[in-house]
């Protein structure tokens, strides 16, 4: 079954930038799928128009068989309830614990008070960070930093999860722990898109590898490696 | 919270709510004085009865005439006795000095001219068997002008105070919602629903309009209370003039309560939306 689907997708930005040139591209369900690519090259504008913070400018996007670019305004939260997004910044609230940051993404969501508190520790046992519970995010590091943010896109068990550069900001040793975190949850059946320029990560997992180069897609290898 | 916004809405719906009465208690004044407006045709003392009866019924036919009354040579004499009493005036008159006249009250005091020129012929000569017509229209026209400017100005000040507290409400939302862009991106990110993302800055709009409303309604019925309301007892005393804001009995100044309550926390959602809407791309 394909999960997203890209037909003939252009994007033009109002500036005049063409970010992606006819895109086309089926990402079937479970698959693990990294986009690389040097920075410029589409892979941010390709997450931003599956969650529709952008529209596209031709072209059509299927995610979990339903077109998302005739998507009402008012339909676009229920898209994006299912595709978690984890970013290289992280995007955690200083001022609230890891439990008030992961509970908040149910609340804002209307899940009732019952649901959150059975979710989010088992949400944070996933990553292994259970005892971090009540602590605040300045008081973790990058990779637990990373960790919280996988586990508040991942605790409504979205069917798709989009990472756009998430190990950008951390060493090898970390990054390589989040990678296995992002396997596991592959495995589970999630369908996970990663955005990522980093060789090392790409060559070690051997997942399937869709390389952009300036709007277009120059290789679609499964298995692949970073570089041909 | 917005502690300027919240201030300056009670500031100017205060003085929105003080104009109102003044205007309203000037409404009632020149209502008043508008039912005393009068036109005394005075005719001349050789005028046949015949004529007489004759331009009594042609002025009764013209339909911005609410009444007339005629008033004999006699009945005139017998009123100005009356007015004079006890004054030396009275023993220097001899026989009967003054005309009869006509006595027209007006349904629409604002028509006086048009109908006290009906007894004038285009050379500038009252027409047969009237000696003079006297009626006040300088003083009646300026007293329209000076209100209607009055009115039109007092109009604009109210609308670009509420212009202004819109802005500085606008403003308060945009910078809250500048406060909680991080908390914003992750509700729109993780799918909160537009309503949800907006409903407690329109909340907050709402909320700083309201009580912003209040606090004017509080300030005005202390004015009222202590002040204005000594205004009205005195035109009531003096010109026993009943429809007032504060004093009559038709519950215009609840109504000038409520009315600013509400018209603060619509002030409040508005700028608020408006502030969604140029600040929160949902």
């Amino acid at each position: 079954m394909n999960i997203i689907e890209f037909r003939d997708v252009s994007k033009i930005y109002e500036n005049g930038t063409a970010a992606l040139k006819d895109i086309n591209l089926v990402i079937k369900k479970g698959e693990f799928v990294f986009l690389v690519g040097p920075s410029g090259s589409g892979k941010s504008t390709f997450v931003k128009l599956m969650i529709k913070e952008t529209p596209v400018t031709s072209g059509t996007i299927f995610v979990a068989g339903r077109n998302i670019c005739i998507l009402k305004s008012s339909k676009i939260p229920q898209l994006r309830r299912n595709i978690g997004c984890i970013f290289q910044d992280y995007k955690l609230l200083s001022d609230r614990t890891i439990f008030e940051n992961i509970a908040f993404a149910l609340e804002v969501i209307g899940k009732p008070n019952y649901i959150i508190k059975a979710q989010v520790p088992q949400v944070l046992k996933l990553v292994g960070l259970y005892s971090k519970m009540d602590s605040y995010p300045h008081q973790l590091s990058g990779g637990e930093q990373q960790r919280i943010c996988i586990a508040r896109a991942f605790v409504n068990r979205p069917p798709i999860l989009l990472a756009d550069e998430p190990t950008g900001n951390l060493d090898p040793a970390t990054s390589e722990s989040i990678m296995k975190l992002l396997s596991r949850i592959n495995l589970i059946g999630t369908t996970v898109v990663m955005a990522t320029h980093e060789k090392s990560i790409v060559n070690a997992m051997r997942r399937r590898v869709v390389e952009m180069e300036e709007g277009l897609i120059i290789r679609d290898q499964k298995r692949g490696v970073y570089g041909s | 919270m917005g502690f300027t916004a919240i201030t300056t809405v009670a500031i100017t719906l205060f003085i929105v709510g003080v104009f109102s009465v003044i205007l309203f208690d000037v409404q009632g004044v020149l209502n008043s004085i508008e039912g005393q407006v009068e036109i005394a045709v005075y005719l001349k003392d050789n005028v046949s009865n015949d004529l007489k009866v004759y331009l009594e019924n042609e002025i009764k036919k013209w339909p911005e005439v609410d009444s007339i009354a005629y008033v004999s040579k006699e009945q005139a004499l017998e009123k100005f006795k009356v007015q004079n009493e006890g004054s030396d005036i009275l023993k220097e008159i001899q026989g009967n000095p003054l005309p009869a006249s006509f006595e027209i009250k007006l349904k629409d005091a604002q028509k006086v001219e048009q109908v006290a020129l009906r007894f004038v012929d285009k050379d500038g000569k009252s027409i047969d068997g009237v000696d003079e017509v006297i009626y006040g229209k300088s003083y009646i026209r300026k007293l329209f002008s000076i209100t209607a400017i009055a009115g039109t100005i007092a109009l604009l000040i109210i609308i670009i105070l509420i212009l202004a507290t819109m802005v500085l409400i606008y403003n308060t939302i945009r910078l809250s919602i500048y406060a909680r862009r991080k908390e914003i991106e992750v509700m729109k990110l993780v799918g909160a629903t537009n309503g949800y993302v907006r409903a407690p800055f329109l909340f907050e709009g709402f909320f700083e309009g309201f009580l912003g409303g209040g606090i004017a309604v509080v300030l005005l019925y202390l004015l009222n209370k202590f002040l204005l309301i000594k205004g009205e007892t005195v035109i009531v005393e003096t010109m026993h003039i009943k429809n007032l804001a504060i004093l009559g009995s038709s519950n215009i100044i609840l109504i000038a309560y409520f009315g600013i309550i509400i018209i603060g926390g619509l002030i409040g959602i508005l700028s608020s939306g408006f502030a969604l809407r140029r600040y929160l791309k949902v």
